[in-house]
């Protein structure tokens, strides 16, 4: 037991400089002062130097103190540099839509019910079916008019072709069409017989 | 067989900022309606219309485009079979009016050169909100050498006198002969080719 107590301080010795703690300071303190407590016994000569000691043994004291305050402070920003930098990286991954996105891009957000799904060319298209659609239902919401009304025989599809190969006779037609009812006849067995 | 049922065909289009009130415009034209829900228009639609001009039977083939800058692609298209068009802006709306000159180089850059152009300044019976004055609309009308008109969709202003102006500017320069009769087409320079059906072409 005296022996561990005895040979404990004096390990501070062998230790390396900069691994050195302020209880290794005292430790030294408490050699150094033992050894000194030797030699005074001998002549009264050393008390000089032994308050020179002590004094050396608190700048000792307080460098050793400085030095390991400024160590812990170091790892503690280094710790939290590390932890600031994991963070980040960590959003990074998570968003990396967000961060590759250019200035001229547009995010879109997968979930979005109302998101961008179709080229401008499938959207011409819809439009130009929707309004060829549209002349088409006028020209036949014309021709029922038309029918209703009477102006125009039943059925007459031969007309149509007739009309197709020859637009000198629509001047003639139109003014049937204003003309009588009684004259279709004779128009619909005109245009039959120019059918063939 | 519906044909001639009109002498010539015309085919007008509607320009301008969006929200300024084109498609109501037209609704008015068209339907004499007017309704106060805006509803953007998607890309393009077209309404059509029969007028009695000099003792001619015209119809109007109206497109109305979508001012959204998004559409501009697609709208730019129908330009070139434009005979005329109508660049409208809003009196209460300054960025509107603003725009006109970038509207009217589209039209340079797109449209046929003969094309007939008309700036209407829409919304006249919002006077209290009014942002642009009648005589700023007079004026970059005149330095462009077009007609002007200041309308109302909502109060039935001008609307139909605009439409039947810009008709009858087209009709003068129209050659007094017969249309191509039955052959007149009227898809758009976007290559519709609605109209050319069989039964009516």
């Amino acid at each position: 037991m005296e022996f561990g107590e005895e040979s404990s301080p004096a390990l501070a010795f062998d230790k390396d400089a900069f691994e050195l703690t302020v209880e290794d300071v005292y430790d030294i303190s408490y050699v150094i002062g033992r050894d000194l407590l030797k030699i005074s016994s001998k002549g009264e000569e050393v008390s000089d130097l032994q308050f020179r000691i002590v004094r050396v043994l608190e700048m000792f004291e307080t460098l050793v103190n400085k030095y390991n305050l400024s160590l812990e402070e170091l790892k503690m920003e280094r710790d939290n540099l590390k932890s600031e930098l994991d963070r980040i990286l960590q959003e990074r991954s998570s968003g990396q839509g967000a961060q590759t996105a250019g200035p001229n891009q547009l995010l879109v957000d997968l979930t979005d019910p109302n998101r961008p799904r179709f080229t401008m060319q499938e959207l011409k298209e819809v439009l130009q079916e929707r309004n060829q659609l549209k002349a088409q239902l006028m020209v036949a919401q014309e021709e029922l008019q038309l029918y209703r009304s009477g102006i125009l025989p039943q059925a007459e599809p031969a007309m149509v072709e007739v009309d197709l190969d020859t637009p000198a006779h629509t001047e003639h037609r139109r003014a049937t069409i204003s003309d009588a009812k009684e004259e279709k006849t004779t128009i619909g067995k005109l245009f039959s017989f120019r059918r063939k | 067989m519906a044909k001639k049922t009109y002498d010539l065909l015309f085919k007008l289009l509607l320009i301008g900022d969006s929200g300024v009130g084109k498609t109501c415009v037209l609704f008015r034209f068209s339907d004499d309606a007017f309704n106060t829900t805006f509803i953007s228009t998607i890309g393009i639609d077209f309404k059509i219309k029969t007028v009695e001009l000099q003792g001619k039977k015209i119809k109007l083939q109206i497109w109305d485009t979508a001012g959204q800058e998004r559409f501009h692609t697609i709208t730019t298209s129908y330009y070139r079979g434009a005979m005329g068009i109508m660049l409208v802006y809003d009196i209460t709306n300054a960025k509107s009016f603003e725009n006109i000159s970038k509207w009217l180089r589209n039209i340079d850059e797109h449209a046929n050169e003969d094309v007939e152009r008309m700036l209407l300044g829409n919304k006249c019976d919002m006077e209290d909100k009014r942002v642009v004055p009648k005589a700023k609309g007079e004026q970059i009308a005149k330095e462009h050498g077009i007609r002007f008109f200041e309308t109302s969709a909502k109060a039935n202003v001008s609307i139909e006198k605009a439409f039947l102006t810009l008709a009858e500017d087209i009709l003068r320069k129209t050659p007094v002969k017969e249309p191509n009769s039955e052959n007149v087409d009227i898809s758009s320079g976007g290559g519709v080719t609605g109209w050319k059906s069989k039964c009516c072409s």
